[in-house]
């Protein structure tokens, strides 16, 4: 891979290796005794490992200009493995809390294991680690595809991609010694929130950069979708992570906001997480991989943008839904509540758009079980956006939140769309990134689609069901006019619920565990006989002279 | 025409980015902008106090250890828990709170007006191992709580930077910051007694690990548990002056 | 460049763009979703018309209905209460224990009420099942320490046991050892008396030498006949129930280094009201799992 880069782009990276290299050895260095020197070693290692591999390949011959007129999908294919070696990690650890939630004793004497330390470990891991090296693997290749250009450099794209793994090793190393700002989805503190701006800057310049050199007049929707997923959520994270360190070489920082204006921000942050990265990112999947696979045309090209206009402008109102009945002045949470209602028209156009893509196309979704992954992703995206406006209804609110419902409702939206559109999309992908005519076991995507179906579905009716009985359980009156159970009596109700839920996440998780050998197979099997498919089967002739020369 | 409009901008890739911005921009800003604005959001409660180091250590042990996950600290204008768990929450009581824990999931039971309800030996007890106290529980048990020091000697800094987001702690407090806290879990000491001085007499000083010799991280944990919804009476004051009122 | 093809499968045109394969239908959108997207911004603005939505400056917009969700569970709550008042509640405040136990009607939502109140504010100490636990005392054993009348048990609720209410009652079980009162062995042999008073077997010599020192130190409190003393809170020591353990190393403990349990306050926390249907609860708990 190394010997893809030019000799400058070689020197690029060890320089830019050193200066992190640098930075990690000065954490660890004056930030002794504070958990930040934790992190200074693990950004040390990081580099110098990364070095090595530079350095190995230093002396390679620099690659032919004929690469410029190919694109560039490196940095994708190891997107796509770090996404399943991410994917792998963090159900694995939600398996893990979920168990714990049963069995509270199934861990160790240890400050690292706890529940409140491993959650966050999980919600990142699937959410940045997964989510994120899958959006950005896929939208590079997308973006080349759509825009019939090759990203500028090789340099940038490898920067972004190691550059937020390394974001993503920080947050999840950092929950494990107790390094946290405790705000829901943006947990790392500030020296990583820094980083991240730096490596989404530079995300946002390759998608500027490789826009600015397209053949295609017109930005695809994909396109659309995955610049608003930059550009928010680039906005939502630097506004909610504003605080004031301790000290320059110590982890701890203090929030610039407090209490009420606090909470609105970070659930304006929150939510938009949601919709931005979890929605628009995905949709943004979606839009290339579902017509592709299915060889059709997008249903309607008007209702594309009514429903990406809608989804940008409204989400951003909706966010007090999450505080519903709290100390929030009740203004805000009416906007919250209305928008969040006004939103579903646009978030079914999607789903709907999605659906109707597949007119002329249902017989291969039932024979193929990848496109029947996008297809019931996109049923689970209509059906979780649904359950998201009922929610955001205050007087649903009132029942639903705190309990497991909305852990229900995020993980038909979690498992059901967003994972299940992201294993679609990989298992069109790999076969074309590694040059094969399909997945090394076709077997194995239909086992692993109805283990991931079966697994949703136990998952998520588990937590309907515990979540509707725990919010009843706790406003339920006796005929004598008081509280009929005690918060003892719901906790106790919860348990076989609990136990449904570990297994259904267990059986998700067997699902990921195919897709991960499977993805291995066919990676394997194209080392093994490397077959020419002729270079990037998946470039049309046509476009072959039409790539722009890069740098 | 909006056709036209449209396709025109998605050939204009900057055209495009100041559109989602702009677009994206305008929610956020109402509902958020005005909070700092409209006076009558965060409510007036003179009596409000700031957390003393010690219970501001135990509030970073709270938000290291995760507790956040399983209990919330905000109770809902909901019948059902202002009669289980008392008076509503008011925005003032966590004026102070950077970051807010108001918290999305109840695992465990709401901790909003937790302070005193419990004694220090239940809470050390319990953070131990929950199911010594409440065989039913899943929380997670504690036990390293007890055996590490406490980290006390960057407590100042905290202070500043508190005072930094806009905490009102004094000079006075952040010069004796570490003191303070160890006066508060070393009863009849003179550190003790300068606590008590500085935050009010109202303060626990108690050794709250049932230990006064050693400071734990037990220590700061517990004196923030029993400092929850206690920074203010306001909401206990409100409840009472409708109490007043319909009689 | 915009060549218009025809799909062939919708017989729809196409937009005439084409990405690397991908191509989009001229489908005009839907009526439902104008239908739908009128339907829900017509409940968005009934809902700015009624309730207070929109932010100006320094205020907002109140709603026509003046709706305000802290006047609402405000009133909410004060209704429920006036109408528990009037089903039963407004007996119990006004009748005497003896009578509202003596009306099992009034005793059913007492027993109702008093077991959440229970479950929530006191089983994290004394169980769900009110049998205490090391260190908390079993509430199903009659064997009290303040006294077994509702009377005393209404003022233990109320001010607690060793509590940081000023009219706390008062508890503690002197640390003979460790303030070098006893000597290890005296205590070695208090404890095998005091153990033997609950039927414990132990060494007949010892017994006798405890039986000396329990009459010099411990009689003070827990009495002539060790059956404790309602007046300072000391515990019965000749039944078989133990709030500390009754095992050798366990009353060891106690004599050695002393004991004063914690049982909080709950005055300011809770209603006069509560107070007494959580006294009638333990009054008439009679141990079985409920
Ligand atoms: C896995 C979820 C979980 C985590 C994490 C957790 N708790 Fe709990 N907590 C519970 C549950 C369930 C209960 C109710 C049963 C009980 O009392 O143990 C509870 C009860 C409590 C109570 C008693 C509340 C009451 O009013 O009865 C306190 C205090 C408490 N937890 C504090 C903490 C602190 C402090 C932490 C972090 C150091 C923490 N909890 C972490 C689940 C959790
Ligand atoms: C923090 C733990 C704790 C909680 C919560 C608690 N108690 Fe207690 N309670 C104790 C302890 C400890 C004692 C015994 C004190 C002693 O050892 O002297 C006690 C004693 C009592 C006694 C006196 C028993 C006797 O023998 O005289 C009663 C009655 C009682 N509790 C009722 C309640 C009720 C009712 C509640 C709930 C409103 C409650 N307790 C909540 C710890 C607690
Ligand atoms: C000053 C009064 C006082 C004196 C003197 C006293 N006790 Fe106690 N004792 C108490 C009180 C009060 C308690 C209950 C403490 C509590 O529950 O927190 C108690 C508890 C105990 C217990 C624990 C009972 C249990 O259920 O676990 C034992 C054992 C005991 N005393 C033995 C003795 C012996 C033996 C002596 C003499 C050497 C003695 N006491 C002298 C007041 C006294
Ligand atoms: C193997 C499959 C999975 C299992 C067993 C699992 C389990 C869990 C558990 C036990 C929790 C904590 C719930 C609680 O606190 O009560 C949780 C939270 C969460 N999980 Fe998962 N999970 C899985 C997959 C995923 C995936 C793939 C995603 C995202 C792409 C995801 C996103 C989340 C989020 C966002 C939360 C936080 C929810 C909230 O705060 O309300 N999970 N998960
Ligand atoms: C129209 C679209 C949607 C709306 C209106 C919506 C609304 C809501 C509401 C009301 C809650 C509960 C808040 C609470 O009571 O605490 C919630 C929680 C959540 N939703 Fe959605 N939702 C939508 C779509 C989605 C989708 C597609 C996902 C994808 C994964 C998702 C992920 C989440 C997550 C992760 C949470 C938990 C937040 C937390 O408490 O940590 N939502 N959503
Ligand atoms: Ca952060
Ligand atoms: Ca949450
Ligand atoms: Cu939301």
């Amino acid at each position: 891979m190394v010997s893809q880069l030019t000799i400058s782009e070689r020197q690029y990276a060890l320089a830019t290796l050193l200066l992190l290299g640098l930075g990690g050895l000065a954490m660890a260095a004056m930030g002794r005794g504070d958990p930040i020197a934790v992190h200074g070693y693990i950004v040390l290692i990081f580099a110098i490992g990364l070095s090595f591999v530079v350095m190995a390949g230093y002396y390679a011959p620099e690659p032919d200009k004929t690469r410029l007129s190919r694109y560039y999908d490196d940095p994708t294919k190891v997107g796509i493995v770090l996404s399943i070696a991410w994917a792998v990690v963090g159900m694995f650890v939600g398996v893990w809390v979920a168990a714990l939630l049963a069995w509270p004793d199934l861990t160790f004497d240890q400050a690292w294991s706890s529940f409140g330390r491993l959650r966050p470990v999980h919600t990142s891991g699937v959410i940045f680690g997964f989510g994120g090296n899958a959006l950005i693997a896929t939208s590079f290749h997308v973006l080349q595809r759509t825009t019939r250009a090759r990203m500028p450099g090789q340099f940038a794209p490898w920067f972004v991609l190691l550059g937020y793994n390394l974001f993503c090793v920080v947050a999840a190393s950092g929950y494990l010694i107790g390094v946290t700002q405790s705000k829901e989805y943006a947990e790392p503190e500030w020296y990583a929130d820094i980083w991240l701006v730096v490596v989404w800057v530079s995300y946002f310049l390759i998608y500027l950069r490789t826009l600015a050199r397209r053949k295609e007049p017109h930005i695809y929707v994909a396109n659309w979708y995955y610049m608003a997923f930059i550009l928010v959520v680039a906005v939502l994270h630097i506004v909610n992570n504003l605080a004031v360190p301790i000290a320059w070489n110590a982890a701890k920082s203090y929030s610039l906001f407090s209490g009420v204006q606090d909470a609105m921000t970070q659930w304006w942050y929150g939510h938009n997480a949601v919709a931005f990265f979890l929605t628009a990112g995905f949709l943004g999947m979606m839009y290339y991989y579902l017509p592709k696979r299915a060889g059709r045309p997008i249903f309607s090209y008007r209702l594309s943008i009514i429903s990406f206009w809608g989804i940008t402008f409204l989400y951003m109102w909706a966010g007090s839904h999450h505080l519903h009945y709290t100390a929030l002045p009740q203004w805000v949470q009416t906007l919250g509540m209305t928008f969040s209602i006004v939103l579903l028209v646009p978030s079914w156009a999607s789903a709907g758009n999605a659906l109707a893509t597949l007119n002329g196309a249902w017989h291969k979704v039932r024979d193929d079980a990848t496109l029947r992954f996008m297809m019931v992703a996109a049923v689970f995206y209509g059906l979780s956006t649904f359950e998201g406006s009922f929610m955001a209804i205050r007087p649903v609110n009132a029942l639903s939140h705190y309990t497991d419902w909305t852990v229900g409702h995020v993980h038909a939206g979690a498992l059901g769309w967003v994972a299940m559109i992201t294993f679609g999309s990989f298992y069109a992908l790999v076969p074309w990134m590694w040059k094969r005519e399909t997945m090394y076991s076709p077997k194995l995507i239909e086992v692993h689609f109805w283990l991931a179906l079966a697994g949703t579905i136990v998952y998520v009716f588990a937590m309907w069901n515990s979540g509707i009985i725990q919010g009843l359980m706790w406003r339920t009156y006796n005929e004598s006019g008081s509280l009929t159970y005690s918060f003892i009596d719901s906790l106790v109700a919860m348990h076989p619920y609990y136990i449904a839920r570990a297994f259904g996440g267990l059986l998700f998780l067997l699902g990921a565990l195919v897709a991960a050998y499977n993805v291995w197979m066919t990676i394997r099997q194209s080392r093994m006989d490397a077959i020419d498919a002729g270079e990037d089967a998946d470039i049309p002739l046509f476009a072959r002279d039409a790539v722009q020369a890069g740098e | 025409m909006k056709e036209f409009f449209h396709r025109k901008i998605e050939r204009n890739a900057i055209g495009f980015v100041v559109a989602i911005v702009a677009v994206a921009s305008i929610g956020g800003f109402i509902e958020i902008a005005p909070l700092f604005t409209i006076h009558e959001t965060v409510e007036e409660a003179p009596d409000m106090r700031t957390y003393t180091p010690l219970e501001l250590a135990g509030r970073n042990i709270y938000i290291r250890e995760g507790c956040y996950a399983c209990h919330s600290q905000m109770i809902r204008t909901l019948r059902d828990e202002v009669e289980r768990y008392g008076p509503y929450s008011l925005a003032v009581e966590s004026k102070y709170d950077h970051p807010m824990l108001w918290g999305s999931k109840r695992t465990g039971p709401d901790l909003a007006r937790l302070g005193e309800k419990y004694s220090d030996a239940w809470h050390v007890a319990h953070l131990i191992n929950p199911r010594d106290v409440v065989p039913e529980s899943v929380m997670p048990k504690y036990g390293w709580l007890m055996r590490n020091e406490l980290r006390i000697d960057d407590l100042g800094e905290h202070l500043v930077a508190q005072q930094a987001v806009g905490v009102p702690y004094t000079s006075e407090m952040v010069d004796n910051a570490v003191q303070d806290a160890r006066g508060q879990a070393a009863p009849d000491t003179d550190a003790a007694s300068a606590v008590a001085e500085r935050y009010g007499e109202a303060t626990h000083v108690r050794a709250f690990d049932g230990d006064p010799s050693r400071l734990t991280e037990m220590d700061a944990l517990v004196a923030y548990l029993q400092i929850l919804g206690k920074l203010t009476d306001k909401a206990n004051q409100q409840a009472a002056a409708v109490e007043v009122e319909e009689q | 460049m915009e060549l218009e093809k025809r799909d062939r499968v919708t017989g729809r045109m196409t937009t005439g763009h084409e990405w690397n394969g991908i191509e989009e239908l001229e489908t005009p959108i839907p009526r439902l979703v104008f239908y739908f997207l009128g339907a829900t911004i017509l409940f968005s603005v009934i809902c700015w018309v009624l309730y207070p939505t929109w932010p100006l400056g320094s205020t907002f917009t109140k709603g026509l209905t003046g709706f305000d969700q802290r006047n609402l569970v405000t009133e909410q709550v004060a209704r429920a209460d006036a109408e528990r008042a009037a089903a039963w509640a407004g007996k119990v405040e006004a009748m005497s224990y003896a009578e509202i136990e003596a009306d099992p009607a009034l005793m059913e939502p007492v027993r109702e009420a008093g077991r959440t109140l229970f479950v929530d504010n006191c089983a994290a100490c004394h169980g769900v099942n009110a049998t205490g636990g090391p260190g908390f005392p079993n509430l199903t054993a009659k064997s009290w320490l303040w006294g077994g009348e509702p009377e005393a048990i209404e003022e233990t609720i109320k001010v607690g046991i060793n509590s940081t209410n000023d009219d706390t009652r008062v508890s503690q079980m002197m640390a003979f050892g460790r303030d070098g009162v006893l000597a290890a062995a005296q205590i070695s042999d208090v404890v095998t008396y005091v153990r033997s008073l609950s039927g414990a077997e132990g060494d007949a010599a010892r017994m006798e030498a405890g039986k000396e020192v329990f009459a010099a130190n411990c009689v003070a409190c827990h009495g002539d006949d060790a059956k404790g003393s309602h007046d300072v809170g000391a515990p019965d020591l000749t039944d078989h129930f133990w709030i500390y353990g009754g095992d050798t190393s366990s009353v060891y403990t106690s004599v050695y280094s002393g004991r004063q349990g914690h049982m909080p306050h709950w005055d300011t926390r809770l209603s006069p009201l509560q107070v007494k249907l959580l006294t009638l609860y333990v009054h008439t708990l009679d141990g079985a799992p409920n």
